[in-house]
């Protein structure tokens, strides 16, 4: 049980994989104007990484060192596919808002490096926990990123309006740049954090 | 077998790669109908709201797609034709370049063609939160009533949508003025097709 523990606590804090691997970036910029976007494109990218760990760590016997990347890779656009259709079948209203960046869930980084860096090594059930607390950790960061985007930007949060109607939106959060920004001050947030708790 | 010979590393990479693709084969034919469903029904759902037809669920969508409205082809273009208040409505169905990809949706006008009665999206792959904002309300709503002289114009108002119904122009999405630009141009060229269809009859 203490090895889950520490696996949770890893993911979401120490070695998050936004703020300290800082891996995720491009969908870290790209969605983040809109919460309901990226709530949805979060859980998908969660799903994917857990279940991608759990297959490639029960075949990890079996998969030659050769064509290991190859075939992480097969197995991540598999279980992609089937979130893309799923979302196409059964809530097609928002496989319609995200459009082109489910199928971009393949190119992020951490399902990849979650695959080769635990699974590749680890039992099948503690890949499966790894997988969704390392989707949690970067769920947590670009929720946190979005709520402030699209409260400035639009100045609604999950699209009610809770800004006055005359606060003027700052359009520069509407665009990719301003995740730079959020991101930047997240990193610079938590990095103090983490210093004081070091010096302790 | 030994791990990394030729022969287990062929043979490993086309069963797991066969298995793989088998399932979502058939996870494909099992969802594909009611993707096209969907598909079709985004289509009814739009050639209806765009001619400001309101519905509650599918089948009411279907019932008055399928009851108050008839296909016909002018001149070569496909029109589906709705009697309101003794007004004849004609809606097309558009598709045309935007950003990145195709953007589908309806266009009702009136007989003259020199009157919006509204548009609707059936698809669009623009960037989300960007280019994809084209399918939200605010967005749609510059386009309802809208008088036309001539074709439409992209205008910067600084604040969120035009609502003035006799300029003949509509507000550009903040940080999106392509997808905005190529927008505007599809809607230009269908009105061009609805007239000259319509206008020769």
């Amino acid at each position: 049980m203490n090895r889950y523990k520490e696996v949770l606590i890893k993911n979401i804090w120490v070695e998050n994989p936004v703020f300290v691997l800082v891996l995720g970036i491009c969908s870290t910029l790209a969605v983040t104007n809109n919460l309901k976007n990226t709530l949805i494109m979060t859980v998908g990218v969660t799903l994917v990484i857990a279940f991608s760990n759990f297959t490639i760590s029960i075949l990890k016997s079996l998969i030659p060192g050769k064509v290991r990347m190859m075939i992480q890779v097969l197995v991540i656009s598999f279980y992609v596919i089937i979130v893309d259709i799923f979302l196409k079948a059964f809530v097609s209203d928002v496989s319609k808002a995200l459009g082109p960046y489910v199928g971009l869930i393949i190119t992020n980084c951490i399902i990849m490096g979650r695959a080769e860096a635990f699974a590749q090594a680890n039992n099948a059930l503690i890949s499966f926990w790894d997988g969704l607390t390392s989707g949690l950790g970067y769920m947590y960061v670009l929720i946190i990123v979005a709520f402030f985007r699209e409260l400035l930007g639009f100045g609604t949060v999950f699209g009610f309006r809770v800004l006055p109607d005359n606060f003027v939106n700052w359009t520069i959060m509407v665009m990719p740049p301003s995740a730079f920004f959020m991101l930047a001050i997240f990193i610079w947030i938590a990095k103090s954090f983490k210093k004081k708790e070091e010096s302790k | 077998m030994n791990k990394e010979s030729k022969l287990y590393v062929v043979l490993f990479t086309f069963i797991i790669s066969f298995i793989f693709i088998f399932v979502l084969s058939l996870i494909n034919a099992y969802t594909i109908e009611k993707i096209e469903l969907n598909r079709e029904f985004s289509k009814v759902k739009a050639i209806l709201s765009s001619a400001g037809i309101q519905f509650f669920d599918k089948k009411d969508a279907l019932e008055k797609f399928n009851n108050l409205f008839i296909k016909k082809n002018i001149n070569g273009v496909d029109f589906y034709i709705v009697d309101r208040e003794g007004k004849e409505i004609f809606v097309y169905v558009f598709s045309g370049n935007g950003l990145w990809g195709l953007i589908e949706g309806a266009i009702a006008t009136n007989k003259t063609v020199d009157q919006i009665i509204g548009i609707e999206i059936i698809a669009q792959n623009e960037t989300p939160g960007l280019g994809g904002r084209i399918e939200e309300e605010w967005f749609k709503e510059q386009f309802k009533n809208e008088k036309l002289s001539g074709s439409l114009k992209l205008i910067y108002t600084g604040k969120q949508g035009d609502d003035d119904k006799t300029n003949s122009a509509v507000d550009a999405i903040t940080g999106a003025t392509l997808t905005s630009k190529f927008f505007v141009k599809i809607i230009n060229d269908s009105i061009e097709i609805m007239r000259s269809a319509l206008r020769s009859e």
